[in-house]
C-alpha cells in the first residue's frame, strides 16, 4: 500500500476505493464468524488436558502410548441412539493383548469397561454398547502382556445417553433380569478363533436417569463384574461401569478346544448375581 | 434396532435379539406439541412446540446471525446427577460443555421455583442485562428439552421482549462450533443448593 511515486488524482481515487474494499473485506472475514467461536486447536488442546487427567487417573504414572498398530476403535462417527452406542475394538497384534480399557472421555464416569482377556480369549476383537453423554473423545488403551499401554481415540458425536431412561419404566426395564443369551458363530472349527455374542438383560440404572413422573432418580444398579470362563480356562473377565448401555451386549472372540460348556458369571452392585452356561455347538476337527 | 444390533450378530439372529430387546425401544409421538398457557409442568424431556408466544424461535443461522449482538446466552441444561453410593475409587469427572460465553443455570428451566431460585433466577438476568429487559437473551439446553421452554417462558412473562428459544440446543451448536466447558453460575448454583 505504501506508494511513494506521485500519480494523478483519479488513479488516487482508485487506490482510495480498493483500500476501502479491502478493509471492508478484511472485517468482513473477520466478524463472519461468530465472536464466541472457539478455535479448533484451542478446542483440541482442552480435550487433550482432559484425557491426560483422566490417564493421570486410571494409569498413575505408567505411561501411555499413542499407537496405530496395536488396537483400533471402530465407532459411529454420529450415533444414533445416545444410550446405545456400538464400539468395537480391534487388535490386529492379539497375541501380545493382556486387556482393553474404554473410556469415554467426557462422560461423567469416564471409564466404561476394563476387559481382561485369559488364556481361551481371541483378544483380536471386542463389541460393547456404550452411553455416551456429549460430543466426545473415545479412548481405548490397550495393556500389552509386557505392561505397557497404547492408546487410540475416535470422536463421537452424541448426547444425552447418560440420562436416557432404561425403558419405557423401571419396571418395565428390570422384567427378567439376569436373562442371558448366547450366540455362537456358525462352522466352529478346532482351534480356529470363533466368536460369540453375549448378551445380559439388564436395566443398567446408572443413577443418573430421573423418573418423569415421580422426578426422582431411578437409583443405581449396574453389572459390575462379568466372568466368562470355558471348560476350565477363562476367556474374559470384565469390570463395567454405568457407562455401559441397558442389557449389556458383549462380542468377543474364543479359541474351540472342545472341553466343557461356556460359563458366564455375572454381577451388579445391588448383590445380584446370576450364572448361566451355554453350550458350545459342535465342532469340527 | 436390527441395525443397531446387526453389527453383532449373523443377520439370521437379528431378529430374536431384535425381539429380546424390544423393550427398550421407545416410540416418541409426532403429534403437534401445543403450547401450555404458563410454565409446562409435564416430563422435561419430550417433543417441545415449535413457537413460543412473545419470544423468537431461532435455528443456528439465526442465533450466529444474533451473536454479534453479544445477547446473554443461557444454558439450563441439568447438572450431571452423581449416582448414590457411587464408588469412591471410581473417578467422577463431570463436565458440562456449551456454548463460549453462555451462563449455566443447572435446572433453570424447572415449572416451579422455590423464593431463593426465583430471586436469583431474576436478580442475575437483571444483572446480566444491565436491566435493559429488550436485550437479546437466548434460552437453549439440549433437543427435546422444556426446560429452555419454561426459561424462556418466565422471562416473556416477567416482561423481557428480548427473548430467544433456540430449541436445537447445544447439539446443533457443535455441529458447526466447538463447544467450551462451562462452569455453573454461582450465584444461581448457591440459591439452588441451599
Amino acid at each position: 500500500m505504501g506508494i511513494a511515486i506521485p500519480i494523478k488524482r483519479e488513479e488516487e481515487n482508485m487506490i482510495q476505493i480498493v483500500r476501502q474494499a479491502l478493509a471492508a473485506a478484511l472485517v468482513t472475514v473477520f466478524c463472519a464468524a461468530p465472536a464466541t467461536v472457539v478455535e479448533a486447536s484451542e478446542a483440541d488442546a482442552k480435550r487433550e488436558e482432559r484425557w491426560q487427567q483422566i490417564a493421570d487417573y486410571l494409569f498413575d504414572d505408567r505411561e501411555v502410548l499413542p499407537t496405530d498398530t496395536l488396537i483400533r476403535i471402530e465407532a459411529p462417527k454420529r450415533a444414533q441412539d445416545a444410550a446405545l452406542v456400538p464400539i468395537t475394538l480391534t487388535m490386529p497384534e492379539k497375541d501380545k493383548i493382556k486387556s482393553v480399557y474404554l473410556v469415554i472421555d467426557d462422560n461423567p464416569a469416564p471409564l466404561a469397561a476394563h476387559v481382561t482377556f485369559g488364556p481361551a480369549a481371541d483378544p483380536g476383537t471386542l463389541h460393547l454398547r456404550v452411553r455416551i453423554d456429549t460430543y466426545t473423545n473415545v479412548h481405548a488403551v490397550a495393556e500389552t502382556k509386557d505392561g505397557k499401554l497404547f492408546s487410540t481415540v475416535a470422536f463421537v458425536k452424541a448426547s444425552g445417553g447418560c440420562s436416557a431412561p432404561s425403558g419405557p419404566s423401571d419396571a418395565e426395564a428390570m422384567k427378567g433380569m439376569g436373562d442371558m443369551r448366547m450366540k455362537f458363530a456358525k462352522d466352529i472349527q478346532q482351534e480356529k478363533p470363533s466368536e460369540a455374542t453375549l448378551m445380559i438383560r439388564h436395566p443398567n440404572f446408572n443413577g443418573m436417569q430421573m423418573n418423569q413422573l415421580t422426578r426422582l432418580y431411578t437409583p443405581p444398579r449396574y453389572i459390575d463384574k462379568v466372568t466368562v470362563s470355558y471348560g476350565d480356562q477363562d476367556v474374559l473377565n470384565i469390570v463395567g461401569d454405568i457407562s455401559l448401555s441397558t442389557n449389556p451386549a458383549l462380542g468377543f472372540g474364543f479359541i474351540p478346544r472342545g472341553e466343557g460348556p461356556m460359563k458366564v458369571v455375572a454381577s451388579d452392585t445391588k448383590g445380584g448375581r446370576w450364572e448361566q452356561t451355554f453350550d458350545v455347538p459342535s465342532i469340527t476337527q | 434396532m436390527s441395525g443397531l444390533i446387526g453389527y453383532l450378530v449373523k443377520p439370521a439372529a437379528s431378529l430374536a435379539i431384535a425381539l429380546f430387546f424390544a423393550a427398550t425401544v421407545i416410540h416418541a409421538s409426532s403429534a403437534e406439541v401445543k403450547e401450555p398457557d404458563g410454565m409446562w409442568t409435564g416430563p422435561m424431556r419430550g417433543e417441545t412446540p415449535a413457537t413460543l408466544k412473545g419470544a423468537v424461535v431461532v435455528g443456528l443461522p439465526a442465533l450466529e446471525a444474533l451473536i454479534a449482538e453479544k445477547p446473554i446466552l443461557l444454558d439450563v441444561g441439568p447438572a450431571d446427577k452423581k449416582p448414590e453410593d457411587f464408588p469412591q475409587d471410581r473417578l467422577w469427572l463431570p463436565t458440562h460443555r456449551s456454548i463460549p460465553g453462555a451462563v449455566w443455570f443447572p435446572g433453570g428451566g424447572a415449572a416451579a421455583f422455590d423464593a431463593a431460585q426465583e430471586e436469583a433466577f431474576f436478580r442475575r438476568l437483571e444483572e446480566l442485562t444491565q436491566g435493559d429487559r429488550s436485550k437479546p437473551v437466548v434460552t437453549f439446553c439440549r433437543p427435546q428439552c422444556w426446560g429452555s421452554w419454561n426459561a424462556g417462558k418466565r422471562l416473556v412473562m416477567k416482561g423481557y421482549t428480548g427473548v430467544h428459544w433456540f430449541p436445537d440446543g447445544i447439539d446443533r451448536w457443535q455441529e458447526a462450533h466447538e463447544a467450551v466447558e462451562v462452569e455453573p453460575d454461582k450465584v444461581w448454583n448457591s440459591a439452588t443448593m441451599k
